[in-house]
């Protein structure tokens, strides 16, 4: 269930998003389906999110394909140091006495 | 209904022009959006911010809003004039920005705003939404396939055109080995679509619960183990807690806090292999002594010549 992936032509049925949108998103390293071919690309659940995600962005900001991959990249990365922040908070408390 | 103050809102002057408006909703857009923001109102203040922008962005309604204005200020209870309906059409053509529709004020004044947008062709055809809700999960339950019961609320589109909601409840299988922000997708178990179309999919968005012994790290984990002055100095034999229950750990003499001991395979599962624990020691020092075991601190002090400030008198 969680691993099943889908083809590109369920991805654009499922997020209701045409071809060449899709496209952009892939040809902009945003979304990363593997395989050479289209027909051998795989999308998982986390795809189809940051797929609709890129959408989001792009129509609610304004903002071109290339600024949604850089702005994409730099929302997960810092979503990375917040954990990181996080998790480094949480053993350095397990360490230090209050 | 409470009064909206859109310029307040979108933080402009009443003689604002177009473009200090879209400026400054853009501005705003950027700090609220929910995939950008962590702010714990994202969502309603973009929403709020999106419909002060209909309403400002376009002369028409800006003007008859203006008019409005009088009858009404922020946080007043408002009624709109009797025999009030506004003649400005309304906006189908705004770009779906909106998930769920504008608020009673909005359509109070300009009637009500279409209740879904973006990816539709027809109001009549249209695949149901899809919803993202978070699933937390114990550590101790991404070891093994879990069967977990969710339950969340679905919009129903009655024959007679009325919306109700309904309760749904789901019995969903967790592989094991899920991790933090892993999305499980469930077709089809989303808002139900319109005019015979699909309905949405339902993800769950897998978050790992903190636990109270084990952090975190890729697919490692980590434990704190606190020791005794004298069995870091000598050496021991512990028990340590593991996910899948207990396993005796050797702690080597002359052991630092700080010093990590790693167990094999005692990590979390993940597609690659299994993970392993990895066991921090803690110096602890015991918190009450008696005379007699001060004595025997004291002794220590003046036969052990040991300076841990040593680093400090090299430089």
């Amino acid at each position: 269930m969680t691993y099943q992936t889908m083809t590109f032509d369920e991805l654009c049925f499922t997020t209701q998003l045409p071809a060449e949108i899709v496209f952009e998103i892939i040809e902009q390293g945003i979304v990363d389906p593997g395989g050479d071919l289209p027909e051998n690309w795989a999308f998982d659940a986390n795809m189809i999110t940051l797929t609709k995600k890129a959408c989001r962005l792009h129509r609610d900001l304004g903002i071109d394909w290339s600024g949604i991959a850089l702005a994409i990249s730099l929302i997960d990365e810092l979503e990375r140091v917040r954990e990181e922040n996080k998790q480094l908070r949480r053993r350095l408390k397990r360490f230090i006495a209050d | 209904m409470e009064f909206k103050d859109y310029y307040k809102i979108l933080g402009v002057k009443l003689d604002a022009d177009d473009k200090a408006i879209k400026t400054a909703y853009r501005k705003l857009a950027r700090k609220y959006h929910p995939d950008v923001s962590d702010h714990h109102e994202a969502e309603d203040k973009f929403k709020e911010v999106n419909e002060a922008f209909e309403v400002l962005k376009d002369r028409g309604k800006r003007d008859e809003y203006d008019q409005l204005r009088q009858y009404g200020s922020s946080g007043e209870q408002f009624q709109p004039p009797p025999g009030w309906t506004s003649s400005q059409p309304f906006d189908d053509q705004n770009d779906g920005r909106f998930q769920d529709g504008f608020s009673d004020f909005f359509s109070s004044i300009f009637g009500n705003a279409k209740q879904q947008g973006f990816t539709s062709n027809s109001p009549f055809d249209r695949k149901g939404q899809d919803i993202e809700t978070e699933l937390p999960i114990f550590l101790e339950d991404t070891l093994s396939d879990e069967s977990k019961t969710i339950s969340y609320h679905l919009p129903q589109y009655e024959t007679d055109g009325r919306v109700t909601e309904i309760n749904k409840t789901l019995n969903v299988k967790v592989p094991a080995g899920v991790s933090d922000g892993e999305r499980i997708r469930l077709q089809g178990q989303g808002h139900p679509g319109l005019g015979g179309a699909p309905s949405g999919d339902l993800y769950l968005r897998i978050r790992l619960v903190p636990h109270p012994l084990f952090d975190v790290e890729g697919h490692n984990l980590t434990i704190i183990v606190p020791i005794a002055p004298w069995e870091a100095a000598l050496g021991t034999k512990i028990q340590v807690p593991t996910l899948s229950g207990k396993i005796n750990l050797s702690i080597p003499a002359k052991s630092q806090t700080g010093q990590r001991l790693r167990i094999k395979g005692k990590g979390l599962i993940r597609k690659i292999g299994v993970g392993d624990l990895f066991a921090v020691l803690k110096v602890v020092m015991p918190s009450a002594a008696n005379d007699e075991i001060k004595a025997l601190w004291e002794q220590l002090a003046s036969k052990a010549s040991f300076d841990p400030r040593e680093e400090w008198s090299k430089r």
